[in-house]
């Protein structure tokens, strides 16, 4: 039997940052979801349905490899899956709702959490740029203290388009491709 | 494009550092509780502020050096208004804002500028709660170090003593939970001094080594991106 290498890559943010249409948009197979009705009042205001466990994609590279991408719960209370899910991955991107500042801490606090325990590239997608009055992937940049420095690229992606939800993977990948380049 | 927020959940301080990073000019808007208060932004700095009672009264007049002349305010006083309606204002919690690009036509001639935006947000973020703090202050493993060549910024957000102090130990190397054992100061003027100076960018997060090479052969990842772009 022929065995099928998985490469990982985790989709994170806060809730209702737009992981799981991302994951959606570019999965070649229809997307397992773990969701659960949301009952929290000022949650349920957002959407009715959120994401519990993860949610998970799949994109066919060739006969021996497979790219999953594995979204994650947004609420803080189920972190244990963040570090469940962020274990062996080879990227991280980070999406943030560019349209609710209030989502901006909770967003920076993901990148800490994922910085600290996985030391692999990270991207973030200023997602829903599509939206009137979202921010630039500049002012999220700075609202989320990203410096220049700290090599993490901010990026504008519509969820629900896929060119742009391409464009946020090739950077990541592009990413990886330097780091393995420059190792020699 | 304006940028919309709610104070209880993106502080003063944090609207102020957008604003002042890039140097926007522009119009910020902040609907408090009591009274609704329209800031003029040139270049990054707060020169004149007023309460307004119906809003489009704000949008109806573009050139500044008119509006001012208007009100009868002489641009030595400029500074007064910002410290009634803003700075006496630093601890109020609870407001909506909306920050306007560009829109006003500003004079070319200086206006006297007491409270500096550095200043102002320092200023404010001495007012953070504990909650507020514990946003950028999460973790007291987080490294922070100075931004070099910020020695102008620091002087005009004239810091206090023990300001000074908390920045003085930022190296690189100490962590958070050093710099509050080192300082001998309370947690919260630690973290404090710390989110106030990663707001006017004396300082920032450092960035972590990376310590774990990519898990896969450069030909795989080669396939990967080609898999991708062809989607």
């Amino acid at each position: 039997m022929r065995v099928v290498r998985k490469i990982k890559i985790v989709i994170s943010g806060p809730f209702a940052a737009g992981k799981t249409q991302f994951i959606n948009t570019i999965s070649e197979i229809q997307t397992v979801r773990t969701e659960r009705k949301v009952f929290n009042p000022e949650e349920r205001g957002v959407k009715e349905y959120t994401t519990v466990a993860m949610d998970f994609g799949k994109i066919r590279i060739d006969e021996e490899h497979e790219l999953y991408l594995f979204g994650t719960p947004g609420q803080s209370r189920f972190d244990f899956m963040w570090e469940i899910l962020g274990e062996g991955a080879l990227g991280i991107i980070v999406l943030v709702d560019s349209t609710d500042p209030t989502t901006f801490h909770e967003a920076r606090k993901i990148v800490n959490f994922f910085q600290s325990r996985f030391p692999v590239p990270i991207v973030i997608g200023a997602n829903k740029q599509d939206l009137p009055n979202a921010w630039s992937p500049q002012e999220v940049s700075i609202a989320l203290d990203i410096s220049e420095e700290e090599g993490i690229p901010v990026l504008p992606v519509s969820a629900v388009n896929k060119e742009s939800v391409k464009q946020v993977l090739l950077a990541l990948l592009e990413i990886i491709r330097q780091e393995l380049t420059s190792q020699g | 494009m304006a940028l919309i927020g709610d104070l209880k959940s993106f502080n003063i301080v944090d609207i102020l550092q957008i604003i002042s990073k890039d140097k926007k000019s522009g119009i910020l808007l902040v609907e408090w509780k009591d009274m609704t208060v329209v800031y003029y932004i040139k270049e990054g700095q707060v020169i004149f502020a007023r309460p307004v009672d119906r809003v489009f009264r704000v949008y109806a007049q573009r050139d500044f050096d008119l509006l001012i002349e208007k009100l009868r305010i002489s641009k030595e006083n400029l500074f007064r208004t910002v410290e009634r309606f803003l700075i006496e204002r630093l601890h109020m919690k609870e407001g909506v804002f909306s920050f306007t690009p560009g829109f006003v036509k500003f004079g070319s001639n200086h206006y006297r500028i007491v409270y500096t935006m550095e200043k102002i947000i320092m200023m404010a973020s001495r007012t953070l709660t504990p909650e507020e703090v514990e946003r950028k202050i999460s973790d007291e493993l987080l490294v922070f170090e100075p931004v070099e060549g910020t020695q102008g910024l620091v002087e005009s957000a004239e810091l206090t003593p023990q300001e000074k102090k908390v920045l003085s130990l930022v190296n690189g190397e100490r962590s958070v939970f050093d710099i509050r054992r080192d300082s001998g100061l309370d947690n919260l003027t630690v973290d404090r001094s710390l989110y106030g100076l990663l707001a006017i960018g004396a300082i920032r997060r450092k960035r972590k080594e990376k310590k774990q090479n990519p898990s896969i052969a450069l030909d795989l990842l080669m396939k990967i991106i080609d898999r991708i772009r062809g989607l």
